[in-house]
């Protein structure tokens, strides 16, 4: 049972019961979906087939229906590719680094934005498969062993970093909130009324029974899970990063990347977890768990992490002058005032100059303005994967390469339905897994609140407990 | 004999032990359990329900697995005679000809399996030392060209030559005025042929015509000497060489001979080189190569040839040309030039490019003056090149206009394209009785007349030229024809009645050779003979030239005027359907597979026009409209070039409607004209759009003086680094560097940036062709490209700085002044490769002889490694460039593919793909070293680029092999590797350009500003 600080602000407010926790959580996945629901999950599940439909021609035609070149050999494809492995990080950060600094108010948010990790890993994925030239053997760079002879994978070559960063975020993060899911799916199972329900959720609950001893269980697997995953964090976006470190391209090879992709992942990442949520407590009646004092607390993380990728930005100038390494001081030049500086200044404008709003309380605790900023947060986070890499990459050593990067439709329709796969996804968890973590919740609402409901009730105490659920734990 | 000892094993044998004699009678003394195998229960094979089912269920699947992988049936046919010194897998060489243009180079071609797939120049050639050009290395593709002729057709159906023949035969017998149109015909045995052919039908005329013509030359001769030939030009003789936009290093009569020459006087390290003076009316390729260059209108060239041969004159002490008028004419280069000249008297050179008798005339004086005929002017080994005569010609065109020629064959020539008024000579051609094309393809001309009997390639064909007087080379056939066509001499025979093949009617005009020096001859390709020493007198009065020429100054000074020049890829014209020519980028400009207005950027300025605008250019004999423009710094204020060759309308997919046609336009060798924007934008397919080189390091030059002083002029930080080598970090380990190590050189001296690398590596390497779109976005696949940068210089001549670049505008830059360096590009082979370390399974990787070496197979396609090469030399396949109608160049059909070169993979879509080195030649080389049992010699390998470079840029060999060339290149003070401060260990050292002038370079690497040393100037003016 929780400590109640007299002073701290409810986690939860609305004087929710158990009772009230299980059944509002579960609603949703117990009733018809609601028209809201229906709506987007159509309009997702159409921007998806734009991606299967786009994804598809390029596999049959050739990457040439992509607007890369002889000089830029990577643009919207792998800035895609960061741009939805840096979304990912708020999740495991919410769920892991907060977990472990006991942060409570991480407890109703961290379900949905593990949700959004692992879709958002599965749309990094799709990049790191469609970019390839030869996609039917995007398997090679997984060190199998194989019947090709002695062939075997370059552990000097970052993308080789990169499938075993990649592959173990996935899996890690994908644990971890299945074994979080445990309990609450137990739940569901246990409220079933019909026999599909009872059988599915029965078979991925797992036997959960509820016992003393599955509970410390369940709570020592998170803490390791969680040590686990707090590495990823850091890990998976300073590998990422060093896809671009530790190569010799002007405007790539920085040592600030490591950290400045980390700081960036986080805010893209908490970027992209507003713009759920602001969504997700409006559409879904969330607005009680997820309260105001959550997004206050995420416009404060990305307002930090913003204004820490900004420092990066200039860092980078700084770096490049200190250098004295002329191609180093034209990439930056180039990126500010080249053909391509309508993207740098979209960047710095969404990056550090626009979160520096949250100084306000008002501007942090608006959630229509929270939603506003929250896509700008998105815009410039892609923008500034895409003005590192083709700014780079288009103007380097020999100015007779140089080159410019047109997308093409195809390659906006990737990027577009990209977003599609992520909500149909997304859409589809919300309508069959609780979205918050109630057995999590129901440890942080005011005891208070239970006694007060509960009282004069106790002949049907035993149903009521199975109801909430709180005969699994609390 | 037969054994009778007797043998045993053991005395259980000896004893014949009944138990021993058991086991005896089983291979495995201890018996095998099969009993037990069988008859276990679960192993047994009484398989129960589920056993059968998983066996069952394991088979299927195996067999349904193993049929997923559809291997498909592909038949190799062996010989079933073996033919005779065709063994598969082993090239033989053949010694031929090249005729892609009149110059007639020697060459040897490379077949494999009885396909010619490669040609190479014959370097033993004493006239042409083993290069080709870019054209002629593309003429290849000509042989399988899909859309060929592939039968003689008569009035537009196909036919059998017995039938055309026999209608041709009586369409002569019947004809009155026959004209047999040819291009230049130099070999003795075709017009012998020719002769017999006139003496058969007397009243035929032949007549010479080339697309572009050089007639003045040969006319001017003629009244100057009494000899209508183009004498041979001898640049290996020139001290100073004066070019008035001859284009003689890139499209002039017979570059590739020239180019030699040439460059055989730029050797920086004879601390000698020639000095080159360059007036022209656009940026050729000889003039972006000359030390100076003069940027002058079309129609000032005539008063600059008076005004030089008055200046040397009066050095001559001759008399002045007639009354000096009093224009002033805005070059005071020219006195300069004067002296320049009369200082190397004997060993000068001028030449013109503009075919004007007048301006060849006064060549041939000047020169004369020079007293340079006999040395750098040959009137005895004259040149059978480019021959043309252009009055025939225009009396021709009039007769089919008046309707008065009956019978009219054409061979080789397009004039329905070419000529000037073509379209009112095709209505002519088409009302002809009897009107015969021999052209290999249903051309503009071909397709107006009612016979085609299309020539054979040459490549199919037997022949003898002689393009200069006493070199005979002969084309022997290296391939039976492909198609059911004839060689045109042979057509002239039969009609003439003469039923010989050509081959003996050829030799026997050698009939005095015995039959061994006759094989000899084949073999060797050409022949050479003593020529009659001939010495020619002057004699012919200037002063008709001289108020023309400045009447043609003074009335066009601020008028606009069109210069038309040919590009070196697309030429005439001739092979404009040649998809290898036509993704040549121009040298200059860099565009591919389009002609456009070429304009000064003061005239663009004017005409408000700019990069991708249109424009419709207006003269008095036609139009062309809706041409792009193209800024081009270098062009002369005020005047539009515009290139012939293009604007095809048959002939060939790949040339049709590529450009606009400007030979309509072609009037004279001034042609003024107006201009104005039209509607619309068109982007033109540029393969370098950044020009400059934003001050980077990437250059190095140095003028002569400062390289006699210093060899390692320009060159310093190269050799500051070197010192400093040691204390370079490195993360990887020093690579062993023992047995081979391949290395190249490129001397940017002497490199001209022809281009003929670019096609010789396309053939030799399978390189796909793209297409203009393509090539717009960027993904021209060529493994090696030359890089042109520009160095501009401000109205005080002065060079602009770094700084200042950023704003060409305001520091006054002269865009007319530009000096342009070629930088040839292709994988550097580094011993630290970024590529390699970046690569996540090992596709590309090093060999152990410092190759970097790409592994199609294993290539994923992740592009990595071209992102992380400085260079950019990796090429992507972003489609599948064979068997795919989008690409519909040779490499989607049959017959285009059997250019390619068995020895190279023909990449497929989506892997990484770039310049080799060309390992197979390296692994031939060492193969053949190794069976004849003997250490592979410096030379013996050498990479397409090298062999087919005319200037011998390219030098390539094992950088541990002591006493190779590329080892002393690379010791050589000039060397200097790109991008060297990254320490990514290039194999390929480039060479300090040094050029022939008097302001400092080597001090200005990064175009800092450098003020022209007036005095040294001025001191070389004293000298001469």
């Amino acid at each position: 049972m929780s400590y109640e600080s007299p002073i701290r602000d409810q986690l939860v407010t609305g004087g929710k019961t158990y009772r009230d926790v299980t059944r509002d959580i579960t609603r949703p996945l117990e009733n018809a979906p609601s028209k809201g629901w229906w709506i987007g999950f159509s309009l997702s599940t159409l921007v998806l087939a734009l991606w299967i439909g786009a994804t598809t021609y390029t596999f049959l035609v050739g990457l040439g229906v992509w607007g890369l070149n002889k000089t830029v050999g990577w643009a919207f494809d792998i800035t895609n590719f960061v741009f939805w492995v840096g979304i990912g990080h708020a999740g495991t950060l919410i769920s892991a680094v907060l977990l472990l600094f006991r942060q409570k108010w991480r407890m109703s948010i961290n379900r949905s934005a593990e949700a959004m990790t692992i879709f958002a890993v599965i749309c990094a994925a799709s990049f790191i498969v469609s970019h390839m030239g030869r996609p039917w053997v995007a398997y090679w760079p997984i060190p199998l062993p194989n019947a090709f002879g002695t062939l075997w994978v370059n552990f000097n070559s970052p993308l080789v970093w990169d499938v075993f960063a990649i592959s173990t975020y996935f899996s890690v993060s994908l644990v971890f909130w299945y074994v979080g899911l445990i309990p609450d799916i137990a739940t569901v199972r246990d409220r079933a009324t019909t026999k599909a329900r009872k059988f599915w959720y029965g078979f991925f609950a797992m036997g959960w029974t509820g016992s003393t001893r599955t509970w410390h269980r369940y709570e020592v697997i998170s803490l390791i899970l969680a040590g686990i995953s707090t590495p990823l964090v850091l890990s998976v976006h300073s590998i990422v990063s060093m896809d671009f470190a530790t190569s010799l391209v002007p405007g790539w090879h920085t040592t600030i990347f490591p950290p400045y992709f980390v700081a960036g992942a986080i805010f893209s990442g908490f970027g992209m977890v507003l713009t759920l949520l602001v969504i997700a407590r409006e559409v879904m009646n969330y607005k009680n768990y997820i309260t105001i004092e959550h997004l206050d607390a995420m416009a404060k993380v990305v307002m930090v992490t913003g204004t820490m990728v900004g420092m990066a930005y200039i860092t980078e100038f700084f770096v490049a002058a200190y250098s004295g390494v002329e191609y180093e001081q034209y990439a930056f030049l180039n990126r500010a005032f080249g053909p391509y500086w309508w993207a740098y200044w979209t960047m710095m404008s969404c990056n550090l100059l626009a979160p520096q709003v949250f100084w306000s309380r008002k501007a942090r605790t608006t959630p229509w303005f929270l939603f506003v900023m929250s896509i700008i947060v998105n815009i410039g986070m892609w923008f500034e994967r895409f003005v590192i890499i083709v700014t780079s990459l288009h103007r380097d050593f020999l100015p007779s390469s140089w080159t410019m990067y047109t997308p093409t439709v195809i390659e906006f329709a990737i990027l577009f339905g990209s977003f599609g796969l992520f909500f149909f996804l997304f859409f589809l968890f919300i309508k069959f897994l609780p979205s918050i973590n109630m057995a999590e919740v129901k440890s942080i609402i005011p005891t208070h609140a239970h006694g007060d409901h509960d009282h004069g009730h106790s002949h049907d105490h035993n149903h009521d407990l199975a109801e909430k659920g709180a005969l699994h734990g609390n | 004999m037969e054994n009778k000892n007797q043998y045993w094993r053991g005395l259980e044998e000896l004893n014949k032990d009944p138990k021993f004699m058991e086991a005896k009678k089983h291979e495995f003394a201890e018996g095998i359990p099969l009993e037990e195998v069988f008859t276990e229960e679960d192993g047994g094979l009484n398989a129960n329900r589920r056993d059968f089912l998983k066996y069952f269920g394991f088979s299927i699947s195996a067999v349904a697995l193993a049929a997923c992988n559809k291997t498909p049936v592909k038949n190799v046919i062996p010989y079933i005679v073996k033919p005779e010194n065709i063994t598969p897998g082993n090239a033989n060489w053949y010694a031929s000809t090249c005729n892609a243009c009149s110059a007639n180079c020697s060459i040897l071609v490379k077949t494999r399996e009885g396909r010619p797939i490669k040609i190479e120049g014959n370097s033993e050639s004493p006239v042409f030392k083993g290069a080709t050009c870019g054209s002629g290395q593309a003429s290849l593709l000509g042989l399988y060209d899909n859309e060929r002729l592939r039968m003689p057709m008569a009035n537009g159906s196909n036919s059998t030559w017995e039938a055309t023949d026999k209608a041709i035969a009586e369409g002569l017998t019947a004809a009155n005025t026959i004209r047999l149109v040819t291009g230049t015909v130099n070999s003795p045995s075709t017009l012998k042929a020719i002769a017999e052919f006139t003496s058969k039908y007397p009243k035929t005329q032949h007549i010479q015509y080339e697309n572009n013509s050089l007639g003045s030359i040969a006319e001017a001769s003629k009244i100057a000497y009494g000899k209508k030939v183009v004498p041979g030009y001898r640049f290996d003789l020139a001290k100073v060489i004066v070019s008035f936009g001859a284009d003689f290093l890139g499209t002039w009569i017979s570059p590739v001979e020239f180019t030699k020459q040439w460059v055989s006087m730029r050797k920086a390290e004879n601390k000698n080189m020639s000095r080159h003076i360059q007036l022209e009316s656009t940026l050729t390729l000889t003039g972006s190569n000359a030390d100076v260059r003069y940027p002058i209108k079309p129609s000032a060239e005539g008063a600059y040839l008076v005004s030089l041969y008055n200046k040397i004159a009066a050095l001559a002490g001759a008399p002045a040309l007639g009354t000096m008028p009093t224009v002033e004419l805005p070059l005071d280069g020219i006195s300069t030039t004067a002296n320049e000249l009369w200082a190397a008297k004997g060993s000068s050179l001028v030449v013109c490019g503009t075919n004007n008798v007048d301006y060849q005339l006064l060549v041939h004086a000047i020169n004369n003056l020079l007293g340079n005929n006999g040395t750098t002017v040959d009137f005895k080994n004259y040149s059978n090149q480019h021959y043309s005569d252009d009055a025939a010609f225009e009396a021709f065109a009039k007769e089919v206009e008046a309707g008065s020629v009956d019978a009219v064959i054409f061979y080789n020539v397009n004039p329905v394209y070419s000529y000037s008024n073509g379209a009112k000579l095709a209505e002519g051609i088409k009302k002809i009785k009897l009107s015969i094309a021999s052209n290999t393809n249903l051309d503009e001309t071909s397709s107006v007349c009612k016979y085609q009997t299309p020539d054979s390639h040459y490549l199919e064909s037997w022949n003898d030229n002689e393009p200069k007087a006493g070199y005979v080379t002969f084309t022997q056939p290296t391939i039976s024809t492909v198609f059911d066509t004839r060689q045109m001499q042979e057509s002239l025979l039969r009609w003439a009645g003469n039923s010989a093949s050509y081959y003996d009617y050829m030799k026997a005009n050698y009939g005095s050779m015995s039959k061994d020096s006759w094989n000899q001859a084949i073999h060797d390709g050409f022949m050479v003979s003593e020529v009659a020493a001939s010495t020619v007198t002057f004699n012919a009065n200037l002063s008709e030239t001289v108020a023309p020429a400045y009447n043609a100054y003074t009335n066009n000074k601020t008028k606009l005027e069109l210069k038309l020049y040919s590009k070196i890829g697309v030429r005439d014209g001739a092979h404009g359907h040649n998809p290898w020519l036509q993704e040549l980028p121009d040298p200059i400009s860099k565009v591919c597979w389009d002609n456009y207005a070429v304009i000064s950027n003061a005239t663009a300025k004017d005409l408000k026009v700019a990069d991708g605008d249109l424009i419709n250019i207006t003269a008095k004999s036609g139009k062309i409209e809706a041409l792009p423009v193209l800024v081009q710094p270098g062009q002369p204020n005020n005047v539009i070039a515009v290139a012939i060759g293009y604007g095809r309308t048959a002939g060939g997919k790949s040339g049709l409607n590529v450009g606009k046609n400007a030979y309509p336009l072609q009037t004279g060798s001034s042609i003024e004209i107006t201009a104005e924007k039209a509607a619309g934008e068109y982007e033109l397919a540029q393969t370098q759009t950044h020009h400059t080189i934003e001050g980077r390091a990437l250059i190095k030059e140095a003028s002569l003086n400062e390289y006699n002083k210093d060899a390692k002029a320009g060159n310093h930080d190269h050799h500051k680094a070197l010192k400093e080598n040691g204390n370079l970090l490195t993360l990887w380990a020093e690579r062993d560097s023992k047995g081979h190590r391949w290395a190249m050189a490129v001397d940017m001296n002497k490199c001209t940036g022809c281009g003929a690398c670019v096609v010789s590596c396309n053939a030799e390497n399978n390189v796909p062709v793209v297409g203009r779109q393509e090539v717009l976005n960027s993904r021209e696949m060529h493994w090696i490209r030359i890089d042109r940068y520009y160095r501009f210089h401000n109205k005080d001549n002065n060079n602009i700085t770094k700084e200042n670049e950023y704003k060409l505008e305001a520091t006054g830059v002269d865009f007319e002044n530009v000096s342009v360096t070629f930088q040839p590009m292709m994988c550097q082979q580094c011993g630290h490769a970024p590529c390699e370390s970046v690569c996540p399974v090992l596709a590309t990787v090093h060999s152990s002889e410092g190759l970097n070496h790409m592994a199609y197979n294993r290539c994923v396609g992740t592009r990595y490694c071209a992102n992380n090469c400085p260079y950019k030399v990796r090429r992507f396949n972003w489609f599948k460039y064979r068997d795919n109608s989008q690409f519909d160049f040779h490499f989607n059909n049959d017959l285009g593919r059997m250019v390619i070169n068995p020895d190279v993979t023909v990449r497929s879509r989506g892997v990484m793909e770039k310049c080799s080195f060309c390992v197979q030649r390296i692994q031939a080389g060492k193969l053949k070293a190794k069976l004849e049992n003997r250490t592979i010699v410096d030379g013996d390998v050498k990479t397409a680029c090298q062999q087919s470079c005319p200037a011998d840029a390219i030098i390539f060999g094992d950088i541990n092999d002591e006493k190779s060339e590329v080892r002393k290149h690379f010791q050589n003070d000039r060397s200097f590797f790109l991008l060297e401060e990254y320490n990514v260990q290039p194999s390929v050292a480039y060479m300090t350009k040094v050029r022939n002038v008097n302001e400092d370079l080597a001090g200005a690497p990064h175009g800092a500003a450098k003020h022209e040393d007036h005095k040294s100037e001025k001191e070389v003016e004293h000298h001469s």
